[in-house]
């Protein structure tokens, strides 16, 4: 297909699919991660029998290429484990039964509670791998269905920092300036906290891009990731002090004048105040906090300071702490006083982590947000959408909490929760109590594919569809809204989410608003409900995104053909147009470790699961070749525990403890353990995650917590066997 | 020009998508044929893809009794499904360990460069897939000698010179910058 312009940089590939006989190919996206590769499923034509996958060579995000979670995500679709039926709770069991029966219980419940308690008494916690359109039906069920302000969703755990930071800073959250292919034109990429190679994997023809052009690469991680053991310069830093990092990277450029001075004057305020507090962190102290060498420091300042272009990227290492919309806006700064934005290779990034992320952010199931990135408060914003609906302005409630604040209150003003493609039985810090909050409720449903760790503790489980079995679009980790093509069909009783809410909202009397036959007809209506506001997707159409391999938002008519590229004209979404250089200190994290608790604990992802591995440990492929958690510990520290290889390892934070098995590697600082976090149970490690949030995202520490450790007497838990099976 | 595998392992990130991708061609009946090598665990995350190398002279098809395994046009197939005995000769007399038996069939099998694919002008699956460009399909000329770093196609196994059609592009082992010792 003839590319448009905007993807002449990309890393498509000039070969045409295979077809083979009896089969059609689904030209679609992958369910995990924001990259949203493009790939084509194989369907069995006659009995929409999904076969496999084939690679969609023409798309210009990924040109065909699949990480192993993207070639094997299809085996989803003829799991036998899939929901086929709706289940009630009966005698504690969970047992089939019919949708009516299901829904007038549920809505049963809801009036009765609501009668009893107030509309609040029922809250919603949705997601992000969902479609654009099921992401604004949440929104808008719960504000004007359920007549609710209790809504949030799981990317409070994972993209709610960079929003902030990059709103604080730049006055509008877009999870990067640039197109992708931006990357490749930079002369330095300073990723930091993420494990672009891992979580990422098809980040990395850009990386590689730009290292063939002879980019000097900069990893900022306390691992020796794969992306960290392709860089030039690996700052291994002690978790918890990427302020102090940033702070002395921004230190050695001043002092060494290799900041821009013009731009910094015409397009930013605030340098004079961040400039006199960075002066007192100089290589020498950053080194001390951070427990990286002071050369490196310097090194990297240099190399980030003196190129022309260049992109900062960062995620989840950065950004879920206490302190996480602070430190993003910190790693902005580098490319602020350096003016390293709003052209091909400079800018900044986040990698999304969920699949719809971006969109997911956009259009109104945040607590305090309406669609097209509006305020919740703002009186214009609830005029635009009340008129929208065809409600009055005063029907919709004001903002809600957000999503770990809303798990401790249950059962307080919350009488009933709604979960919708979550799974905090898993992605929840402190996750041990999660189920305690859990069970305060009067009465709790979760919608999903799989019987995830949360969908087992419901009164009613209602059985979706997977992502290939549905149409709407997502929006990628540049901004790019793609179309997800589905299957005609819903195997067995499952129906898809937004169709769910839709048969929901009419028994509560309220379908005149939620009259939808299509993702189509959602779609229509949420381009006007963002019509005007920061993420403004009016103009953008399906026929559009086809024609075009994606349409970057705003896209404000039909006539428009999307923004690719942020700030090309230096103007920041700020009244006087300037960015905002913010000046933070370094305070640490939430926890620091003492005697009792000596190490650092960080966790994250491995190539093979995607967020709480409800889907990816089912997938076989997947599973053997990761069926378990593991601690990554320095063999130091190991020798000193007398632990070794493969031995299982008690490791405690006051929150909670789990027996991992050990693998001893110099990758790991000497001072701190990793664990990955897809798994629940007794085999999650989110049960000594510390649960303090960042005040003004609201995110988790996820990434620092501190833990002691002991060599276990003896196999407490069978292990080799994921909590699933 | 006959293409030929070539591979960067200084790009490798481990993530396996290689060896579930090889069970997606038609004709590998769900059975990868790819492997992939931790390199120096413990010490470093460096992996490395390993395919067949495909041998000018492959010892596969020179140990097996019955003649199954047969090349066609530099590529050396799995063994043929009529003739194979399951013996595993091959397995052991490969230097590199690709052949597999698949037990329940009593049947070799190995990477055929995804006969399905090439035949018709695609690239293997690997390479299809490949998120790091690690695997390149190139043209034999090209990937001998127009790569931009040293390349091996010639391994010395105890005194014995064994010249392949895949083509490995050497690492930086002066300075061991992406920590492959």
């Amino acid at each position: 297909m003839e590319q448009h312009a905007q993807n002449a940089d990309f890393a498509q590939r000039p070969y045409e699919a295979i077809t083979r006989e009896g089969e059609t190919l689904i030209a679609t996206h992958c369910a995990f991660c924001g990259m949203q590769c493009g790939m084509n499923i194989r369907v069995e034509n006659g009995t929409n029998t999904v076969l496999g996958v084939e690679p969609r060579y023409d798309f210009p995000m990924n040109g065909g290429r699949l990480c192993p979670k993207g070639v094997s995500a299809y085996r989803q679709a003829e799991h036998t484990d899939r929901l086929l039926k709706p289940h009630i709770r009966k005698n504690g069991v969970l047992t089939e039964s019919s949708w009516d029966e299901a829904l007038d219980l549920i809505a049963g419940k809801i009036k009765e509670l609501q009668a009893r308690h107030g509309k609040d008494s029922i809250a919603i916690y949705s997601g992000s791998s969902m479609t654009n359109e099921k992401c604004y039906i949440m929104g808008k069920f719960a504000r004007i269905g359920l007549g609710t302000r209790y809504i949030d969703y799981n990317g409070r755990y994972c993209m709610a920092a960079a929003a902030t930071g990059f709103n604080q800073t730049v006055g509008i959250d877009r999870g990067s300036t640039g197109p992708w292919s931006d990357i490749k034109f930079a002369d330095v990429l300073l990723i930091a906290g993420s494990n672009t190679a891992e979580c990422h994997p098809l980040s990395m023809p850009y990386v590689w891009g730009a290292r063939d052009r002879g980019a000097k690469l900069i990893v900022v991680d306390p691992r020796q990731t794969k992306t960290a053991l392709a860089a030039d310069i690996h700052l291994d830093l002690r978790p918890g002090t990427d302020i102090a990092l940033a702070n002395g990277l921004l230190h050695v450029m001043i002092s060494e004048n290799l900041v821009d001075r013009d731009f910094i004057d015409r397009h930013t305020s605030g340098y004079e105040a961040l400039s006199e507090l960075v002066a007192r962190y100089d290589p020498a102290v950053v080194s001390e906090i951070t427990g990286v060498a002071a050369g490196k420091i310097v090194e990297a300042a240099r190399a980030f300071g003196k190129a022309k272009n260049g992109f900062v990227l960062f995620a989840r290492g950065v950004e879920q702490h206490s302190t996480g919309s602070d430190t993003v806006s910190n790693y902005v700064n580098l490319c602020l006083v350096t003016g390293k934005v709003g052209r091909k290779g400079a800018g900044f990034a986040t990698f999304t982590g969920q699949g719809n992320g971006q969109g997911g952010r956009e259009h109104g199931q945040k607590a305090d947000q309406l669609p097209g990135y509006r305020k919740i408060t703002d009186p214009a914003a609830r005029a635009h959408i009340a008129q929208v609906w065809g409600v009055d302005e005063s029907e919709i409630p004001g903002p809600g909490i957000s999503a770990y604040e809303m798990l401790k209150s249950l059962g307080e003003e919350i009488k009933m929760l709604l979960l919708v493609c979550s799974n905090p039985m898993v992605s929840a810090p402190s996750v041990g109590h999660v189920e305690q909050y859990l069970k305060k409720l009067d009465f709790f449903v979760a919608i999903d594919m799989f019987l995830s760790e949360s969908a087992e503790l419901a009164d009613v489980v209602l059985p979706s569809t997977v992502w290939l079995e549905d149409n709407g679009t997502t929006t990628n980790v540049e901004g790019r809204v793609i179309r997800i093509k589905g299957i005609d069909r819903t195997p067995g009783e499952s129906k898809r989410d937004w169709k769910i809410i839709c048969e929901l909202a009419e028994r509560l009397g309220r379908g005149r608003y939620f009259d939808f036959n299509s993702p189509q007809e959602i779609f229509d209506e949420l381009r006007i409900a963002s019509k005007g506001g920061i993420a403004d997707y009016s103009g953008i159409t399906y026929d559009k995104i086809d024609r075009m391999n994606g349409v970057f938002w705003p896209c404000p008519s039909e006539e428009h053909e999307g923004t690719p590229r942020l700030f090309e004209d230096l103007r920041f979404n700020f009244p006087d147009g300037k960015a905002r250089l913010h000046a933070f200190e370094h305070t640490g994290p939430n926890e620091k470790v003492d005697r009792d608790y000596p190490f650092i604990l960080t966790t994250g992802r491995v190539v093979f699961h995607y967020l709480s591995g409800n889907q990816t440990r089912r997938i076989e492929a997947l599973r053997k070749l990761c069926p378990d958690p593991y601690l990554e510990i320095h063999p130091i520290l190991a020798a000193r525990y007398g632990i070794g290889n493969g031995e299982l390892v008690k490791v405690s934070s006051r929150r909670g403890s789990i027996f991992v098995p050990a693998k001893i590697t110099k990758a790991i600082r000497e001072d701190s353990l990793f664990v990955p976090y897809h798994w629940g149970k007794t085999l999650a490690i989110n049960n000594l995650t510390n649960p303090a949030l960042d005040p003004k995202s609201k995110i988790p520490e996820f990434k620092v917590c501190a833990v002691t450790l002991e060599k276990a007497k003896r196999e407490e838990l069978p292990h080799g066997q994921s909590a699933l099976h | 020009m006959a293409k030929v595998l070539y591979i960067d392992f200084e790009r490798c990130i481990g993530c396996r998508a290689c060896m579930i991708g090889c069970e997606e061609c038609s004709g590998h009946d769900h059975l990868s044929r790819m492997f992939v090598d931790e390199l120096s665990p413990g010490e470093t995350v460096a992996t490395s893809p390993t395919p067949c190398m495909h041998c000018v002279t492959p010892a596969c098809a020179e140990s097996c009794p019955v003649q199954a395994i047969s090349v066609l046009d530099g590529v050396v197939l799995s063994a043929s499904q009529e003739k194979c005995i399951g013996c595993k000769n091959c397995t052991y007399a490969c230097p590199f360990g690709i052949p597999r038996v698949d037990e329940t069939r009593n049947l070799m099998y190995k990477c055929d460069l995804c006969y399905d694919r090439t035949s018709k002008g695609r690239p293997p699956m690997c390479v299809s897939v490949c998120p790091t460009d690690t695997i390149l399909f190139l043209d034999e000329e090209e990937a001998r000698h127009k790569r931009s770093k040293p390349v091996q196609y010639v391994w010395d196994f105890g005194g014995t010179a064994i010249e392949t059609r895949t083509v490995v592009g050497i690492p930086d082992t002066d300075t061991h910058r992406f920590g492959y010792h």
